[in-house]
């Protein structure tokens, strides 16, 4: 915390231009980073690069300097010239050697004020909510690679790794993508299973300061696998299609094992980009589906749950499942001048073989999800995400100032219509979910700091049982969260 | 012709008034009694995946809620939570239970009763101890929780003979207290901490914290939100209040004496040696206080350790010997009294009578006649139960408890005689 406040006053107080960071360092839209998806009006917003084998060194309008958590694309011109071994700090600090070799290090610190009902448990004030430290890079332009570690990950007591709970992994991305076929890339290691718009926005891109109860607990974020992906008419399709180990970080806790090798596949295009009005051109459709297999190994449930954004507290128990675990998503993402609006369903269906009290198989058990958003830039920036400001704080004015707002909605039940019981083998799953609306400001004050502000108002629909002795939040309650993100 | 009719609404509204007045005098049917009629050997059969079954066995040390269906003669409830049960008697080869209707189904109930107990009877080779204990207590007045015997079938298999026990919860206080919005608590015997060394509760003063009574030793069964637990801080200090001459006062706003003084004397008759003065420390009592006061009243649990040893188990035991710091400070101080221990000395004598009530040359007392009547009831079910206790190991000690009673009255007299 010390760390980032010290930085924060550094970067407040020191001109920018003082520290070179002048050259435009365009992205790669290769998907080298799984932590981020770089929509169409992005690219579009991108300048192309120059072909010319010594790039112009004339400096960029500021819009046109890399945030640090922009993508890298080795194959922009190096703008930092020379030849053989060198170290820099354009984008990030690096080290080079000539264009052969780049490495990069990168940092990413979150710290939130949080603020919720009366009597919540297990919620801390403030909290560094990511601390993270990474480097990535890549070899002969053909061969990238990344590798980022949470450094605040709560790591489990001997008791409860004792008591079989699986700790989350430290590790974020941890992986290398072969780009010797544009249109075939390889990618090996551990990153984001390619499902669901929001999950695979990169957390320093979000428009809001935590992802849609949907991308939360439903799509499968990282995993261990290996994918193909590439894009033809120039990001007018895109596709990614890959098996991993399990079925993603979000469907395991130290509780719920989750599935099991899991095939993915994403599609993504641009369908409207050459028609008139051009006001849709960056309208960029996407759906994905993934298949997993479900085993009933742990005498734990081994379903979904349903638990609320900011406290975590679980309104709807896991039930039982074993088979297959099918999940589809369909995603909408416009950008319009400083405007964009974003929309997602998702929805799983678990299997439930053999799953019932007499050993009887059970309708699937299933779990949807939905979210509508919108943002616009008060102080006129053209959307990107990241949101660069079209004059910084104190560098002659105020940074970017963006107002945000979601509503969104999750819910579970089981497939079929009969009396519905709550119970974690019921033949009918009695539905629970919750309502979430979220209003928010975003300040960007340069393109290494923000400041979030978010209310999210959380309405949960369940029937309230007085035999549960767990606690519950109330009915509906108010959440106030402040986030202050430094990347580097 | 309006006044015709407003006449006939008035005589008709008093008429329902009156007949559900009476209805309420004369005390409504229990539903759940014909569950708890004891009778007849009940049969109690869960229909539960098969997975979980083992799993509950596997993990029965923990708490852990299973779906199952519960059928009783013709009546199905579907989707009931049954978990692993039990301190010392817990069992992964014959799990209890605790089964909760209202589990999985907000409100649901099976005869009224939103709980019940399923005892499987693990420390005690007879099976009967418990039921023929509370049954005393009935006899004896006190409103001690109902029992009955059944055969529990798990998925169509046998999975032994059990004691379905009536949950001490809301329902039973409403019916034996006439309230239940006061606090009911569990007593907590703290097992490890007592076998790693460490001096149990015995009623003495930790200190004003309502942390160091509850959850800890005492921990709520009703009112969880508020639990209160300063009150019974207050309760035993004035407990271990030294001056003699408050001594009584001060207790009269929380304990009635002279009834718990009763309560431990049938204890003691039956030899429980696991309860108020049992060899542990105290133990295997509930206590609820009543609402809107300070007044508290002892709920005897868990009679599975009483006819212990022989007819001659001293009724004094861990009075007047055993551990100092294992006696029950409120029983020694109670007992300082002249009047009180006279009450336990005359109550006893009522036990030996009670127990001994119908005995001739010929014939057996109650005691005995009630212990002759249960096992005959259980006897078929209990030796096709071998997962516990061998047929012969039952049959043995369905003896010593028979002549536990038999002994038990002559036995008490002379103790209470050598004590007057």
């Amino acid at each position: 915390m010390r760390m980032l406040a010290a930085a924060l006053l550094v970067l407040l107080a020191v001109p920018l231009r003082a520290r070179g960071a002048e050259p435009a360092q365009p992205k790669s839209a290769a998907g080298a980073s799984t932590d981020s998806t770089v929509s169409a009006n992005e690219r579009g917003a991108q300048a192309k690069p120059p072909k010319t084998k010594k790039p112009k060194k004339a400096k960029k309008p500021k819009g046109d300097v890399p945030a640090p958590d922009e993508p890298v694309n080795p194959d922009e011109p190096d703008e930092t010239g020379g030849k053989g071994a060198r170290a820099t700090w354009k984008q990030h600090p690096s080290l080079r050697f000539g264009s052969v070799f780049r490495l990069d290090f990168e940092a990413k610190f979150q710290e939130d004020g949080r603020a919720t009902y009366e009597g919540a448990t297990g919620l801390e004030s403030w909290e560094l909510h990511r601390n993270r430290v990474g480097i990535q890079g890549h070899l002969f332009k053909k061969i990238e690679y990344e590798v980022e570690r949470e450094l605040t990950e709560k790591e489990l007591t001997e008791k409860e790794l004792s008591a079989g709970q699986a700790p989350k992994s430290p590790w974020k991305d941890v992986n290398v993508n072969l780009t010797f076929i544009k249109n075939a890339q390889v990618q090996l290691g551990r990153f984001k299973v390619p499902f669901g718009l929001d999950t695979l926005t990169g957390v320093t891109h979000n428009d809001f300061i935590y992802r849609s109860l949907g991308a939360n607990y439903l799509t499968p974020s990282r995993d261990i696998g290996g994918m193909v992906h590439g894009r033809f008419f120039q990001h007018g399709l895109n596709y990614s299609v890959g098996v991993f180990r399990h079925d993603g970080d979000n469907a395991r806790s130290r509780k719920i094992q989750g599935g099991d090798e899991t095939f993915a596949a994403r599609l993504t295009g641009t369908p409207l980009r050459r028609i008139n009005p051009r006001a849709f051109t960056n309208l960029e459709l996407g759906s994905a589906y993934t298949l997993s297999s479900l085993s009933d190994d742990s005498f734990r449930p081994n379903g979904l749950r349903g638990r609320t954004l900011l406290t975590q507290d679980t309104f709807f128990e896991p039930v039982y499942v074993k088979g297959h675990r099918s999940r589809w998503e369909g995603d909408a993402d416009w950008t319009f001048g400083s405007g964009s609006a974003r929309a997602e369903y998702t929805v799983v269906l678990d299997s439930r073989l053999q799953q019932g009290l007499a050993n009887n198989d059970l309708k699937d058990a299933r779990a949807r999800a939905w979210y509508v958003s919108g943002s616009w830039a008060v102080t006129g920036e053209k959307k990107k995400r990241p949101l660069k400001p079209n004059n910084d704080f104190l560098q002659g004015g105020i940074g970017a100032v963006e107002v945000v707002a979601r509503i969104e909605r999750l819910w579970f039940d089981s497939l079929g219509s009969g009396e519905a019981y709550r119970s974690t083998r019921a033949e009918f799953v009695l539905p629970e979910g919750e309502k979430a609306f979220t209003i928010g400001v975003n300040w960007t004050l340069n393109r290494f700091v923000k400041l979030q502000i978010n209310g999210i108002r959380e309405d949960v629909d369940r029937d309230r049982n007085p035999a549960l002795p767990e606690m519950f939040p109330p009915a509906a309650f108010w959440n106030k969260v402040i986030r202050l993100q430094f990347v580097l | 012709m309006v006044m015709k009719r407003f006449r006939v609404i008035f005589v008709a509204v008093v008429a329902a008034w009156t007949m559900s007045t009476l209805v309420r005098a004369q005390g409504a049917p229990d539903p759940a009694a014909a569950f708890f009629d004891d009778s007849i050997l009940h049969e109690i059969r869960f229909t539960i995946n098969t997975k979980d079954w083992t799993s509950l066995k596997v993990h029965y040390l923990e708490n852990t809620y299973y779906p199952a269906d519960l059928r009783w003669n013709d009546v199905v409830v579907r989707n009931i939570g049954i978990r692993s049960r039990g301190t010392g008697s817990r069992s992964g080869v014959k799990p209890g239970l605790r089964v909760d209707f209202d589990r999985y189904t907000t409100g649901q109930r099976f005869l009224g009763l939103k709980s019940f107990i399923v005892r499987n009877n693990t420390q005690d080779a007879t099976g009967l101890r418990e039921r023929v204990s509370m049954n005393f207590f009935r006899h004896m007045g006190v409103p001690a929780l109902r029992e009955a015997h059944a055969k529990l079938y798990v998925n169509n298999e046998y999975a032994g003979l059990f004691t379905i026990v009536e949950s001490p919860d809301k329902d039973y206080l409403q019916k034996n207290f006439g309230e239940n919005g006061g606090h009911l608590y569990e007593y907590h015997f703290d097992n490890a901490a007592v076998a790693a060394g460490a001096a149990p509760f015995v009623f003495q003063y930790l200190g004003s914290d309502p942390a160091l009574y509850v959850p800890v030793l005492f921990k709520p069964e009703t009112r969880e939100d508020d639990p209160q637990g300063e009150v019974i801080a207050q309760f035993v200090q004035a407990i271990n209040d030294t001056n003699a001459a408050s001594w009584r006062t001060s207790m009269a706003a929380y304990l009635d004496l002279a009834k718990f003084i009763r309560y431990l004397a049938m204890e003691n008759f039956l030899g429980e040696e696991d309860g108020h003065t049992g060899d542990y420390g105290p133990n295997n009592f509930y206590i609820y206080r009543f609402l809107n006061t300070n007044r508290f009243q002892f709920i005897p649990w868990d009679k599975s350790n009483t006819f212990w040893e022989n007819a001659n188990y001293s009724v004094f035991r861990n009075l007047e010997d055993g551990p100092v710091e294992k006696r029950n400070r409120l029983v020694l101080r109670a007992l300082q009294e002249p009047d009180l221990r006279q009450l336990y000395l005359n109550t006893l004598l009522e036990c030996a009578n009670s127990a001994a009530e119908g005995a001739t040359a010929t014939q057996p007392g109650w005691l005995e006649a009630e212990i002759g009547r249960v096992y005959e009831q259980i006897r078929p079910a209990a030796l096709e139960d071998l997962l516990i206790f061998s047929n012969e190991q039952f049959e043995t000690g369905i003896a010593d408890v028979k002549a536990f009673a038999r002994g038990r009255s002559d036995a008490v007299r002379l103790q209470v005689a050598a004590h007057q």
